[in-house]
């Protein structure tokens, strides 16, 4: 059939050299090596910013808004767990077709492994001199943005006098069929579960595990579960999520375990890929500068700066035992780590 | 049965030969060659990168990936959860499809238009929307009937909980079984009432003749669309995850979302895990032809059929009882509930006066940043790809019916073929096709195009090649003899007389692309959101009431290009020319 094989190679020699001309295309401006260096005429020429973030859309509304008006650069971004976010980052980088400008995920094995594959740029911020060195990089290529606790939230009316105060308390039977926690089918919630196996033994996740906890999608429904009175407690619950809870006057409340408080590290970063450099660069400032880190605390988020201070009414870090996460660690292992958890609480961890 | 059968089985026209050629660049060969390679492309191109990628190409080559998918236990218990999934969601579609077929098409039972139009509601409403739906009314505690049930009985915890097993068969079976009720309909509508009456004639009673006349005459469809039922349960990859996730239970293709999802992306795994999914499904199907080839009882000539409704005095009562409960749980009480919830400032609180806003479609279809992004892409993306499907489904039912060239029968199976393959599966060979040279357009909203044209592309060949058919080839000879170009014959003689045929058939593809989600979870950016993504991922924030806003204006929209197809083509709902979607 020789009219179809002559349509066929000209197409095939059509759609190489519209790939061809693509690549040429994607070659990129390096752009600023270091705040200092950001050229605000030249970003605000490229327009738009695209960010990648696992943070709540209603705080990175309140960031993005007055970013927008005072620069007049808009800001598009996607929002998904820390694994979508990574998955996506990591796809689009084989592809060879990066949409990111700046990546931002809960998850700092993401960003580790995010460096190890070479995707971000080292970028000296102005917020290194605010942030303490073992919370950045010391290659420049991430810096946390925020710290997020898990706590145990709870239902006040059902619990208000004698509310569970331990990960232990959580274990008992009593609570057979009334606890909640989250985790999407990629394993987001992961991490937190194997720091307080980590810390205080995997026999206290097992016995949580065992009174048959409802599984959400996100700490947002967690706390919309215990709203409703549907569960009376959750474990592992982000402390910004229950924090606003609270404060909206909700019939929930939360406490942190005196054992011990699983932290984890949420950072950004710029994709040395990134079409946009100088308005991604810019972006990043106003993201972790006072302002933006304010917004965050407004939010409810603790902030990684030392001079921003915690959201009104929590408890300073400096007060909390936090159980850190090796997340060099938590990156190697990482399949291991997701069998071990899918065994006990059964289900889809992406593992 | 048509739902599946490749359009080149059963010839009607004979093919006229070739039109004279008009000159080796002629437009009429330009442009068949073009949907020719496109189709190629988008079909063909992405199955082969789905078994390359199993090998674990281009990163090695071995077998590790197809061994790691089959010994990891999460992928058995993956697998062992799909059969039952299938397996339960068959008999159910069986014991609540039969009975309402037999209801609407054969008894004298009050209200059966009725029960028939829900019915078809409930098929063409996105079955991710029900599973939704099925969380605000059977959460475990704060369903809205488990509330109620909790209220009436004075319990302290909800009786019934939709996140279990039976929870995902049951939403699913309420969506699915409308394929075993519409094809028992049909049989039973042409089954002769000469039959019965001989029958009776000869002494049988009447549970006799059901038995041994109707039975025997409807039993392939019943089969069929079981089977049918099966298939298409396994690859509704948003019910499985809305109600699958939090129950703990992993089907194949949420496994294969997440083994995607999470990271770093396990291809290797997941097409090796999609291949799995396209044998279950191929196995189903061959099953279900073959099924239907050999016990094929065939009673209708060229004549018409002369049905007869049996009075069932009063067995009527429960039956209609049956029959509204059904449609009741099936259509009425999700979509009722997302358009309470759509109304109300909060789901969870009695419907009042106070309680009532418009809020939710304010931020729904203006403000909220996603939702309106996600509105104008799908309607960009639907428009495109049924455009483009029917482009190349004209092209391939053109080829079939009025050339003898080589291979045209291999693009008309390859055309139909995407029908039996979940979009979860289309999605990863796409992606694995289209994420580096020589076409890297992942990432781009034309990527979403390109599954959408694949995986909708046989309900346009079908549509066209049905419609292609009406018109005698002697009407294009006639333009040619008298001098008309190819391409003036085209545009005079055949395209005219198609068009209500073709637009049905854009109809029939813009109507599953609109609401599309198990492809396009795998296959969005940032930018690229569609509706279902919007709805997935305000649903993962917990905005139940935005949600509900966006699915009472998907299904509505969903709903009037429905019964515009039904208009169009004059039709009743029971012609199996149902749009299909995951």
């Amino acid at each position: 059939m020789p009219i179809a094989r002559r349509s066929m190679i000209k197409g095939v020699v059509a759609s190489c050299a519209v790939t061809l001309l693509r690549r040429q295309a994607k070659a990129q401006a390096a752009g600023p090596e270091d705040a200092a260096q950001i050229d605000l005429e030249k970003a605000k020429a490229e327009g738009k910013v695209v960010l990648y973030t696992s943070l709540d859309t209603q705080i990175v509304d309140a960031i993005n808004a007055p970013f927008t008006q005072k620069y007049g650069i808009a800001v598009q971004y996607f929002r998904g767990g820390s694994s979508d976010v990574t998955s996506k980052v990591l796809a689009e980088a084989d592809a060879g077709r990066p949409q990111a400008d700046v990546v931002d995920a809960s998850d700092l094995a993401a960003l580790l492994l995010m460096k190890e594959r070479k995707l971000l740029k080292p970028f000296k911020s102005a917020a290194a001199a605010a942030v303490a060195s073992n919370l950045r990089d010391p290659d420049s290529t991430w810096i946390t943005d925020r710290l997020t606790q898990a706590v145990i939230q709870y239902n006040s009316k059902e619990l208000g006098s004698a509310p569970p105060k331990t990960w232990a308390d959580l274990g008992k039977a009593a609570l057979n069929g009334r606890l909640v926690y989250f985790s999407s089918a990629n394993g987001d919630g992961a991490p937190r579960i194997y720091t307080l196996a980590k810390h205080l033994g995997w026999d206290v996740v097992k016995a949580m595990a065992a009174t048959k906890p409802l599984r959400v999608q996100t700490p947002q429904i967690i706390t919309q579960v215990l709203e409703r009175g549907e569960r009376i407690a959750g474990f592992l619950q982000n402390d910004n999520i229950a924090w606003r809870s609270k404060r909206q006057g909700k019939p929930t409340d939360y406490l942190f375990p005196a054992e011990g408080v699983p932290t984890e590290i949420g950072a950004c970063g710029l994709l040395a890929s990134s079409p946009r450099p100088h308005a991604a660069a810019l972006y990043h400032e106003w993201w972790m500068g006072p302002e933006g880190q304010a917004l965050l605390v407004k939010g409810g988020k603790y902030s990684s700066r030392t001079d921003v201070a915690p959201p009104e009414g929590s408890t300073p870090l400096s007060e909390l035992k936090l159980l850190m996460l090796d997340y060099a660690e938590y990156k190697r292992d990482k399949t291991k780590i997701l069998d071990q958890i899918a065994d006990i609480f059964g289900g889809e961890w992406g593992n | 049965m048509q739902v599946i059968a490749p359009a080149g089985t059963a010839r009607g026209a004979p093919a006229i030969a070739a039109a004279a050629p008009t000159g080796r660049f002629g437009l009429e060969r330009i442009l068949l060659g073009l949907g020719v390679a496109l189709l190629l492309l988008l079909v063909g191109y992405p199955l082969l990168w789905l078994l390359l990628g199993a090998l674990g190409l281009p990163q090695s080559i071995g077998l590790e990936h197809l061994a790691r998918a089959f010994t990891r236990p999460q992928n058995y218990a993956a697998l062992v959860n799909t059969l039952e999934l299938a397996l339960g969601t068959g008999l159910m579609s069986v014991a609540i499809g039969v009975p309402l077929a037999w209801a609407t098409a054969r008894s004298d039972m009050p209200l059966r238009q009725l029960v028939h139009v829900l019915v078809a509601l409930s098929y063409i409403t996105p079955p991710y929307l029900t599973a939704l739906a099925y969380i605000i009314l059977f959460g475990p505690d704060a369903g809205q009937f488990n509330r109620l049930l909790r209220a009436l009985f004075g319990l302290t915890s909800g009786p019934i909980n939709v996140f279990s097993m039976s929870g995902v068969i049951f939403v699913i079976g309420i969506h699915v079984f409308a394929f075993t009720y519409f094809l028992t309909y049909t049989a039973l509508k042409a089954v002769d009432a000469s039959l019965e009456e001989s029958a009776q004639m000869l002494g049988a009673k009447r549970w006799q003749t059901v038995l041994r006349i109707n039975l025997p005459l409807v039993a392939p469809a019943i089969t069929g669309g079981t089977l049918l039922s099966a298939i298409d349960s396994l690859a509704l990859f948003g019910p499985q995850a809305i109600i699958g996730t939090p129950a703990q239970i992993v089907f194949l293709p949420t496994r294969i979302y997440a083994t995607i999802g999470s990271y770093p992306p396990r291809w290797g795994e997941a097409s090796a895990l999609s291949l799995l999914l396209v044998a279950l499904t191929v196995a189903g199907l061959a099953l279900q032809r073959g099924y239907l080839e050999q016990r094929s009882y065939v009673t209708v000539g060229g004549r018409g059929v002369r049905t007869r409704r049996l009075e069932h005095g009063l067995w009527r009562w429960p039956l209609t009882g049956f029959c509204l409960s059904v449609v009741f749980f099936s259509a009425v009480a999700p979509i009722g509930v997302l358009t309470l919830t759509a109304f109300s400032n909060s789901w969870i609180e009695p419907l009042s006066a106070s309680n009532i806003t418009l809020a939710h479609f304010q931020a729904a279809l203006f403000t909220d940043q996603v939702s309106v992004r996600g509105i104008i892409n799908s309607f960009k993306l639907a428009t495109a790809a049924a455009a483009v499907a029917v482009a190349l489904g004209a092209i391939v039912a053109y080829l079939d019916l009025r050339t003898t060239l080589w291979g045209r029968r291999l693009l008309d199976y390859l055309a139909i073929l995407p029908l039996g393959l979940p979009g979860t599966v289309m999605a990863v060979g796409i992606l694995l096709a289209f994420i580096r040279f020589p076409l890297p357009i992942y990432g781009t909203i034309w990527i979403l195009l390109a599954a959408y044209v694949a995986r909708f592309v046989p309900l346009a060949t079908r549509s066209a090649n049905a419609s292609f058919r009406q018109i005698d080839p002697a009407l294009e000879e006639a333009g040619r003899i008298t001098g008309a170009s190819w391409w003036l014959t085209m545009r005079r003689v055949l395209f005219p007389l198609a068009r209500p045929g073709l637009l049905v058939a854009f109809l029939l593809v813009f109507i599953p692309a609109f609401s599309e989600l198990s492809a396009t979870i795998l296959l969005y950016a940032g930018g690229t959101e569609t509706i279902a993504i919007a709805i997935y991922r305000l649903n993962d924030l917990g905005q139940l009431e935005v949600v509900s806003a966006l699915a009472v204006f998907t299904i509505g929209v969903v709903l009037s290009l429905a019964l515009l197809v039904n208009w169009l083509s004059g039709s009743s709902w029971a012609s199996g020319e149902t749009p299909i979607r995951g």
